[in-house]
């Protein structure tokens, strides 16, 4: 049933927009926070999932959420305190309702009493509640829910309790046969009270649902009708006897008619049997007319109340109606108001202003925001893409002949790129979203890191407001996690240690993001003991990472923890070493086109910062020509361009080339030979494209051509293809040939392995 | 006939919807107690349905205004409840709710609860 996952699909994204606030929440709760706001939070969010969860079926989850949130209610007003021991206890619920709703939204099933341990512990905590205490939760998995009402005075509580008292069974007592041949005969004695006109409950609705479970008569009883003169405005005067006639009817149906208004009236149920009783009865009811008929006789208005009648609201006809059935009665007792009188004025009164305003009701309800779908929004962002590459073929096109001779065409042509490129921003600026999303989960894992760690770590986080790309964002929570996971592992100290160090007893983390340019740089930084280099280089060359006569430099040496397969925690430990290393971060991060660079200060601290593109769909770059080929190297890591012919080569001892800029030796790729293509283009007349990789590692890429700028769409070269060394991805370009992407770092890495090989 | 649905989770605002118009009411909507009580400004109603654990004003707080505007007296105001113990559905009532409606609901439910409180 489509509507069915439409539900589903509303439902798991507020799911996870609720969790996403309880990480926060806790976030603040932990840090000392316990106002009732947050408390109330939390409740509120653990509610909405347990409701949605019911609406679906998910017993597991609603059985979870269900404890929990009777946890959260005691701890909410006080009943339960919330210590140390109770907020670890949430946060882990937490973790295990995320689960469940994980579970639930893939369709698959979590173990047998998963969780259990935890609700255990919650009913252990809530269990000296006696409004609570032993609630079964298989009330709350019923799928019809019948469980309603029990009722004052009923003359069998057992049997009322358990009748599921629902309109369906109703219905099938209607196609039963009758049990018994004689009717059963209800007398229902009914005297409402003023809270009952209060809470916008109506007699008349009262009357006609009974009407439906059987035949009735209705008689008005009027002993209580004060003379005009003693007459109260609000007053509630009238009650009603009415006797239901019904072979299945039982007690709880009649009581679940009037559920609503128990307590805010006086009711009697008594049932009728003996014939002698009913014969005098029925001569006293024949004298009135049956409800049926009041319902139908509303031809003649008494003068009374012709008024209210006229009165447009649905509300005051009903009310009109009912007084129409008090008609026989009204004829003789003094003129009177019905009590729901008291509203016809304000009635009238917002009706009137209804009309003025109904035709601004569209406005009037602000849209401020709406929802869509993700998957809308990038095929705008393709088209956009697309729009773009086209409008820049377009530019490319224009010669200086057209130019001369079409000048508004270029002007048209110039519009079209101003527009495009805002056009573009607009775009990119739906999908961002602050990196908030994922750093709101961070404050959580660096505690349980503490905890397990046995050290002392507080968190900073800078600049969450810092907006990405949502499918960025969506990659960024696992390298994040492995890097505070190492930082808190590796880099920072114990307590003792630090101590020892000089330094605060507790270590830091500081999560920061910004942007640069066209990047956003995330960065993780702690002020533990730095990276150990002898260590690193160490099992480096014990892994054959690094050649033994090899020497490198600290940066290098720092990168290397990024090499496949790394890692220097000489234990497996809990924590970092769970069979992967850096080099999960490094790869995931370079396939949403980012690059990772880490420094590190003996004694002091070690960053690791993650560049990342602003978006994933366009990139600016630099078209190329190598061999007749196009290759396409992101403009963000092009630092300048020299023609050959004024380049200042040098050649090594060991038979490689560098070049000398501003007195800086540059190692030098050619990609020619680099992808084992031969060019007929003289070496002169080629171009230096000299590109800054990771870590402000420079490296110069000599092309046969240089053809200019433009945009282009990636497509990933993994899906369509399969990777290679140096190559980040491919692209259409406008002409409709396919341009690699030169993915400048994996050059340079690619290079350095070869050189090391060799 | 239209309804004022007022419930700050989307899942159960869209199955609302979903139901209430599948049924031929048109239906507002509000996510919290307040702005249930800016939409009963400028629309009018024929019946409220209520959640009661919202953020900003909670039900109970939005019935309580809603019949203390004086303005809405007859306006039946249906209190949509997940609570199993009747706390909060007895505090809703006397804040002026007229009935309620548990959750999860079938929508014949819902649809025939409405018909006892509505003409």
């Amino acid at each position: 049933m489509s509507d069915l996952d439409d539900f589903k699909a509303t439902y798991f994204d507020e799911c996870s927009e609720l969790l996403l606030e309880l990480e926060e929440q806790f976030a603040a709760i932990e840090e000392g926070d316990r106002s009732s706001d947050r408390l109330n939070a939390v409740f509120r969010a653990i509610h909405s999932i347990k409701g949605g969860g019911g609406a679906f079926g998910f017993q597991g989850l609603v059985g979870f959420a269900h404890a929990y949130e009777t946890l959260l209610d005691h701890v909410r007003d006080g009943r339960v305190e919330l210590s140390e021991p109770v907020a670890a206890l949430c946060i882990r619920a937490n973790d295990i309702v995320a689960d469940f709703v994980a579970a639930a939204k893939d369709g698959t099933e979590l173990e047998a009493g998963y969780g259990a341990e935890e609700k255990h512990q919650f009913d252990a905590l809530t269990s000296g509640d006696p409004d609570m205490a032993g609630e079964p939760m298989e009330e709350f998995d019923i799928d019809f829910v019948p469980v309603m009402v029990t009722i004052a005075g009923a003359e069998d509580d057992d049997v009322v309790a358990e009748e599921p008292l629902s309109l369906a069974v109703l219905d099938d007592a209607f196609e039963a046969p009758p049990l018994a041949l004689e009717a059963g005969h209800w007398i229902i004695r009914f005297t409402p009270h003023s809270e009952l006109y209060a809470r916008a409950n109506d007699p008349l609705l009262l009357l006609r649902e009974l009407g439906t479970l059987g035949d009735i008569k209705v008689r008005a009883v009027l002993d209580e009708i004060p003379a005009l003169a003693d007459f109260e405005p609000f007053g509630v005067y009238c009650s009603w006897e009415i006797t239901l006639s019904s072979d299945t009817v039982t007690e709880a149906a009649i009581a679940e008619v009037f559920e609503f208004v128990e307590g805010n009236c006086d009711l009697e149920i008594t049932r009728r049997e003996a014939p002698v009783a009913e014969a005098a009865l029925d001569a006293q009811i024949e004298a009135m007319p049956s409800f049926a008929e009041l319902m139908a006789d509303v031809t003649e208005p008494v003068a009374a109340i012709a008024e209210v009648e006229a009165a447009p609201t649905a509300e005051l006809l009903s009310f009109a109606d009912l007084a129409e059935s008090l008609k026989p009665a009204l004829k003789a007792a003094p003129p009177l108001m019905p009590p729901p009188l008291k509203q016809a004025a304000p009635a009238e009164e917002f009706e009137g202003e209804n009309d003025r305003r109904s035709g601004a009701e569209d406005r009037r309800n602000g849209v401020q925001s709406i929802r869509v779908d993700l998957d809308k929004i990038d095929r705008v962002v393709n088209m956009v893409g697309e729009l773009v590459i086209t409008q820049s073929m377009l530019t490319q096109q224009m010669d200086e002949t057209l130019r001369a001779r079409y000048q508004e065409l270029v002007r048209g042509l110039e519009v079209l790129a101003q527009t495009t490129r805002g056009l573009q921003d607009s775009v990119m600026a739906i999908r961002a979203q602050p990196v908030k999303t994922v750093f709101s989960r961070m404050p959580r894992l660096v505690r349980e890191l503490a905890t397990k760690t046995g050290k002392k770590i507080r968190l900073e986080t800078i600049g969450e407001n810092t907006e990405i790309d949502k499918t960025i964002i969506e990659q960024l929570s696992d390298p994040l996690t492995h890097m505070i996971r190492n930082s808190a592992d590796h880099g920072i100290e114990s307590p003792e240690k630090r101590l020892a160090a000089g330094k605060n007893e507790s270590g830091a983390i500081r999560l920061s993001a910004e942007q640069a340019g066209g990047n956003i740089l995330i960065a993780v930084e702690d002020d533990g003991g730095g990276i150990n280099r002898e260590r690193v280089l160490q099992v480096a060359r014990d892994r054959g990472v690094v050649g033994p006569e090899q020497a490198l430099s600290d940066e290098q040496i720092d990168q290397l923890i990024f090499a496949p397969g790394f890692s220097t925690a000489s234990e497996v430990s809990d924590i970092s070493g769970r069979g992967v290393g850096m080099d999960v971060v490094l790869s995931n991060i370079k396939k949403i086109g980012g690059s990772v660079h880490v420094k590190s200060w003996t004694g002091k601290g070690t960053r690791m910062t993650l560049r990342l593109p602003l978006t994933l769909a366009v990139l600016d770059v630099m078209l190329v020509k190598v061999a007749g080929s196009p290759y396409v190297i992101p403009l963000s890591s092009i630092v300048e361009t020299i023609q050959c012919a004024r380049a200042n080569f040098s050649r090594m001892p060991t038979g490689g080339q560098v070049l000398q800029v501003r007195g800086e030796y540059v190692q030098v790729v050619d990609l020619a030979s680099r992808f084992e293509m031969t060019t007929e283009v003289e070496r002169d007349n080629r171009f230096v494209v000299l590109c800054e990789a990771e870590g402000g590692v420079k490296v110069a890429v000599i092309v046969d051509d240089i053809i200019g700028q433009q945009q282009v769409v990636i497509k990933s070269l993994e899906e369509n293809f399969q990777s290679i060394e140096g190559i980040a991805g491919g692209t259409i370009l406008g002409d409709g040939n396919v341009a690699l992407i030169v993915d400048v770092q994996g050059l340079k890495s690619a290079t350095a392995a070869h050189k090391s090989a060799a | 006939m239209r309804v004022l649905t007022v419930d700050d989770s989307r899942t159960i605002l869209a199955m609302l919807h979903h139901t209430l118009s599948n049924a031929g009411f048109e239906v507002l909507q509000a996510e919290d107690g307040q702005k249930g009580l800016d939409v009963l400004k400028n629309e009018s109603v024929d019946v409220v349905i209520t959640d009661i654990n919202m953020p900003v004003m909670d039900g109970i707080e939005f019935i309580k205004n809603v019949r203390a505007s004086g303005m809405h007296n007859s306006l039946p105001i249906l209190i949509l409840t997940t609570e199993t113990s009747q706390d909060k559905r007895d505090q809703g009532r006397a804040a002026g709710g007229t009935g309620w409606i548990v959750k999860p609901f079938d929508p014949e439910k819902l649809i025939s609860v409405i018909h006892r409180v509505v003409h």
